[in-house]
């Protein structure tokens, strides 16, 4: 033991630097892991423990249609019996917001949200400045306001908005506020106004999508009864009840499965840093054949070098896997720098590596190298101290222990990976897909290290020898292009998607499809909206506008579906439970073809349904089935008389699932929608809006140009986080890629010696190195870049459904900076092979 | 005691076997010095690799102190090579990663000696390399790396040095002190050197002399035992 101890720490002492960038590139995958737990673990625990303040309330009852006749003495004899210490009403809904001042013709979509007194139960609104909230600001028409309401409508605190019909004065700018969704989707900034003020604006009409909220205080041990009474109250009813544990248990569950996930991306570098690991290794053990032999020679038993080997990796992948816990302190502490001045939740929470991250991330950098490590050693078993009697060379031989131990090296990364995911599916998913992965990027890479390999045949002294080296013994080629190319895959794949979707929703909203959208038009504003959409004055093109209503499912009579009630509907598990926004006309739109039935071209007294596809076929839907709805309250049978096809892409005039015969629901409770084709310019579609909400207050208006905009603002920052885990992978490669050049320094030196001597000058040999070097770069870009390609053919085709391109910018700029990039640390990292005397190495061989 | 019984060598050359060494029978008795000679390729190396177990014969079996060697397995070899057996080879094979030093404590920490700081010291005092302890084999001449290697074969006290071509690499100087500590070693200890050369004039010094050539003994003067009992083919 002592003998393989001191070995260990020997053989360290020796070779630590030209191993040492495979042990970087496990630290960066290590503080990727700490850093990604650590800081997750910390917000968690904030969003964890204000719950409360999430919800603003111990029980929410919520409704987004007026409350049921009902539901109101229910509620209140619940709340009575469970012990409610208190309880405030909010309603939220969406609406336009202009100043009131006319010179100012713009108009902006709002999340309104009128509060009560008591308003928040629990948390705190935060305002900007040194205003502290307090209920009497908004007293007799005040609002609180996000401050890109400011921004956008060119006004400041002080000013007077017009919600509606009523004047608002802003007196103050929210920061934050209780139960607001980080990263939540939203159509418009805050803006908070006393529930009193609500009438008076006009807004609630018939239909409007207004979200009622009553905050109740219970008792804790009464929580969970109360939740439970009241979902079995409102089982039929569109009444959701929900309490803080559930919205905690909820954020539990979700930020533990995004550390689990986001971690399977350090896992992944750990595993590339594996790989090299392995690659090494192998090379490694090549270089200290005599060393062994020699240890055999004088007495060392097989398993006893092995051990020392092993040891050696172990220290060397503890050494790294610390290195990552202190690289994943520093980001730690740069990230709760750079939110120091926040006020928002993200900057409350005390960050800090935790010690599980800590211990995860050690525990996974040993183990990676220790796997990655074993089946190359093995090898020692058949160097045979004879070859230092006479030349011999070792070939690579594969026995059963090799095959089992590999088998279990296997299985200990699919746990491994399991265990990070926490799902064993997911595990073996990873596995499987990074294994084909790596697969195909090595066959990838053998087939263009093929077809450059005519090059070895080029005229050019340099070209002829930077090709051959690819295939060199003890080469790193395969590793290189594997890293490297997953590195460039990610990046160029990522950069692809975006263009490729920024692109088709740009054709769709440039092209002469409609760009804005009228919600909440009453049926009394039908034909005042109509002419002044009509009014080219306005600057609108072309516009319809369509009845909406929302419906539910309550039973299905079928030859194959049979549902007696809402409850079975719901259970079915057919996705016929959700609430559905229907219409109702005399014809087919554009987008629509009938592939089962008929389709009426008159209204009828008799309800007919006509249903879209995909839906008929999960329900097992048929023409002549019969479907009870329940249209705002009211009951309503009718018979499926027609099976649509619906190109939901082409689905701006409006995509339904239930159409509706003419006749029946024409005089039943309803509002208008307007697809449009808005005006050209941005200050043209300001004045549009601004002038449509002073005719019509309780009209909102959405603009597809600024969606775009909030669509490119998320997509960059997904984009920025992928391409940075992308860079982080490609990073890896350059570590790879330096450590491979170190660890072939030696024959590269004793070559550059021999050529030199022959007469090649410095500038021919750096010409080789930079040949060698830009061809591998180009290969792994090249790699890098049809990966890309497929993914894109793959999430264009199956999971966004828009039509594939190929950008080539992209792909040539992707192969081009590649190439540079391996050329140059290659050639960088190879500055002393240029340097050395001749005479002193061969000397040294 | 060494004892060589009927045997042989063959390796493959391309697809066909070539025979280094026909089989030969041999006894060296215990605190003898024998050389070795014959030119290149005679099989004298070979021979001294299959007494050390480095190599397998084809056929026929050797014994150390009467444990048929053949029979034993890479460990067990490697045991016993750490426990009877020194070997010094021509081109030194230091482990270039160790000091001078720690090339001399490795068979030690192997076998899990004692106190082998001191033996290590002790042993390079032997050799006339005090002072060079911390030297790495490469900032150390061709000969003071020669008697780092004798140190090392040196290191378990083992019955039995062999010795391969160890001049060889030398300049004259250098090969005369590497012979004058063999022999100190031979006579000092008591132990038996089987000593591989193609110099006839250091064959000489040696008290018998086994002659190779094409992989067959031409001349064997060794006191084999008692009754002379030598078999050859």
């Amino acid at each position: 033991m002592i003998f393989v101890l001191r070995m260990a720490v020997r053989e360290t002492r020796a070779s630590w630097k030209r191993l040492l960038f495979f042990f970087i590139c496990i630290a960066v995958g290590v503080a990727a892991i700490v850093t990604l737990r650590s800081v997750i673990q910390s917000v968690r625990d904030v969003f964890g423990s204000e719950a409360k303040g999430l919800l603003a309330a111990d029980v929410l009852i919520a409704t987004n249609r007026e409350w049921p006749p009902a539901a109101r003495a229910t509620i209140d004899r619940r709340l009575l019996e469970a012990g409610s210490t208190a309880r405030t009403e909010t309603i939220e809904t969406p609406t336009m917001v202009r100043p009131t001042d006319r010179s100012k013709p713009v108009a902006k979509m709002v999340e309104l949200r009128a509060v009560q007194p008591e308003y928040p139960l629990y948390g705190a609104v935060v305002l900007q400045g040194a205003d502290r909230y307090s209920y009497a600001l908004l007293r007799d028409h005040g609002a609180l306001v996000r401050p890109e309401l400011l921004t956008a409508l060119g006004v400041e605190v002080g000013d007077e908005i017009t919600i509606g019909q009523a004047p608002f004065a802003i007196r103050g700018v929210i920061v934050s506020e209780p139960g607001r969704r980080v990263g939540g989707f939203s159509l418009g900034p805050r803006v908070i106004i006393d529930y009193a003020d609500l009438p008076s604006t006009g807004i609630i009409s018939f239909g409007s999508r207004a979200d009622r909220r009553l905050h109740a205080k219970v008792p804790d041990d009464r929580i969970d009864d109360l939740v439970r009474e009241l979902r079995a109250d409102f089982k039929d009813d569109f009444v959701n009840t929900r309490s803080y544990r559930s919205t905690e248990d909820q954020i539990g569950r979700d930020f533990e499965r995004a550390e689990n996930y986001l971690s399977l991306v350090g896992l992944i570098i750990v595993i590339l840093g594996g790989i090299a690991v392995s690659s090494v290794t192998r090379v490694f053990i090549l270089q200290k054949i005599r060393s062994i032999a020699v240890l055999k020679c004088v007495g060392a038993r097989s398993a006893q070098i092995i051990a020392v080997y092993i040891l050696q990796v172990m220290a060397l992948g503890l050494a790294g896997s610390l290195l990552g816990v202190a690289m994943a302190r520093g980001v730690i502490a740069a990230i709760a720098l750079a939110l120091g001045g926040s006020t928002s939740l993200l900057a409350q929470a005390h960050y800090g590596v935790t010690w599980s991250a800590a211990a995860q991330g050690v525990g996974i950098g040993v183990l990676v190298s220790l796997l990655f490590a074993v089946v190359p050693l093995l090898q020692v078993r058949f160097i045979k101290p004879s070859l230092l009697l006479r030349d011999e060379s070792v070939r690579r031989r594969r026995d059963w222990l090799s095959a089992v131990t590999m088998a279990a090296v296997s299985a200990a990364l699919v746990a491994l990976t399991a265990w990070q995911a926490a799902s064993l599916r997911v595990g073996v998913v990873v596995c499987a897909g990074f294994a084909g992965l790596a697969v195909v990027l090595h066959f990838a890479g053998r087939g263009l290290v093929a077809l450059v390999a005519p090059l070895s045949a080029s005229r050019s002294f340099p070209l002829r020898h930077a090709v051959l080296h690819l295939s060199r013994p003890g080469n790193q080629t395969r590793v290189i292009l594997l890293a490297v190319g997953l590195g460039a895959f990610f990046i160029v794949g990522v950069r692809s998607l975006q263009a490729s979707l920024l692109g088709e929703f740009s054709v769709q909203v440039d092209a002469d499809a409609p760009d804005m959208f009228l919600l909440d038009v009453q049926k009394p504003q039908v034909e005042g909206v109509r002419a002044f959409l009509g009014d080219r004055s306005h600057g609108a093109g072309e516009f319809q506008l369509i009845p909406v209503m929302r419906a539910r499912v309550t039973a299905v009579s079928g030859r194959e579906t049979m549902l007696d009630s809402p409850e079975a509907v719901r259970q079915s598990g057919m996705s016929i439970g959700r609430e559905f926004t229907i219409t109702y006309r005399d014809r087919l739109e554009s987008n629509e073809r009938v592939v089962e039935g008929a389709f009426w071209l008159s209204p009828s007294t008799e309800p007919e349904v006509s249903v879209e596809r995909d839906l008929a076929v999960r329900a097992r839907l048929h023409v002549g089935d019969t479907i009870r709805f329940d249209i705002l309250g009211r009951p309503l049978a009718a018979r499926i008389t027609s099976i649509r096809d619906v190109e939901w892409r082409e689905s701006r005039n409006g995509g339904f699932v239930f159409v509706f015969r003419p006749g029946v629901l024409d005089q039943a409770p309803q509002t208008w929608v307007a697809p449009l084709k808005g005006p050209a310019t941005p200050a043209d579609r300001a004045r549009f809006q601004h002038d449509l909400v002073v005719r019509f207050p309780n009209v909102s208006v959405i603009d597809f140009h600024e969606i775009l905009e909030t669509i490119r603002d998320v997509m960059s920052k997904v984009t920025l986080a992928i391409t940075v885990v992308g860079g982080l992978v490609l990073f890896s490669g350059v570590l790879i890629l330096v450590g491979a050049v170190a660890m072939t320094k030696f024959q590269r030196v004793y070559e550059a010696a021999v050529f030199k001597t022959l007469g090649a000058n410095t500038r021919t040999i750096a010409r080789m190195l930079l040949f060698e070097y830009g061809v591998l770069g180009s290969v792994a870009g090249a790699i890098g870049s049809l990966g890309a390609v497929a993914l894109t053919w793959g999430v264009s085709k199956y999971a966004l459904e828009i039509p594939w391109r190929v950008f080539p910018r992209e792909h040539v700029a992707g192969i081009l900076l590649t190439a540079l990039l391996v050329a140059s640390i290659g050639v960088l990292s190879s500055l002393d092979v240029l340097r050395n005397k001749p005479l002193a190495t061969l000397r040294a061989e | 005691m060494i004892e060589l019984r009927e045997v042989s060598k063959t390796v493959m050359s391309g697809s066909e076997p070539l025979t280094i060494l026909h089989p030969l029978s041999l006894r060296i008795p215990q605190r003898e010095f024998v050389a070795i000679v014959g030119p290149s390729g005679s099989g004298k190396s070979t021979l001294l690799g299959l007494i050390a177990g480095l190599d397998a014969p084809t056929s026929g079996s050797v014994l150390i102190d009467g444990v048929d060697i053949t029979r034993l397995g890479e460990d067990a070899l490697a045991k016993l090579r750490g426990e009877k057996i020194g070997f010094v080879f021509q081109f030194f094979h230091l482990i270039p990663s160790l000091t001078a030093y720690e090339n001399v404590a490795v068979p030690m920490e192997i076998a899990g000696v004692d106190a082998v700081r001191s033996r290590a010291h002790q042993l390079l005092e032997e050799v006339g390399l005090t002072g060079r302890s911390h030297h790495y084999p490469s900032q150390l001449s061709g000969g003071e790396q020669q008697r780092v290697a004798l140190a090392r074969a040196l290191a378990n006290d083992p019955p039995i040095v062999l010795a391969d071509e160890p001049t060889g690499n030398l300049d004259s100087a250098n090969g005369r002190l590497i012979l004058d500590l063999l022999r100190a070693i031979h006579q000092k200890r008591g132990t038996t050197i089987v000593l591989v050369t193609h110099d006839r004039e250091l064959a000489a010094l040696a008290d018998g002399r086994l002659v190779l050539r094409d992989g067959r003994v031409v001349e064997n003067t060794l006191h084999e035992d008692a009754d002379k009992e030598a078999v050859r083919k």
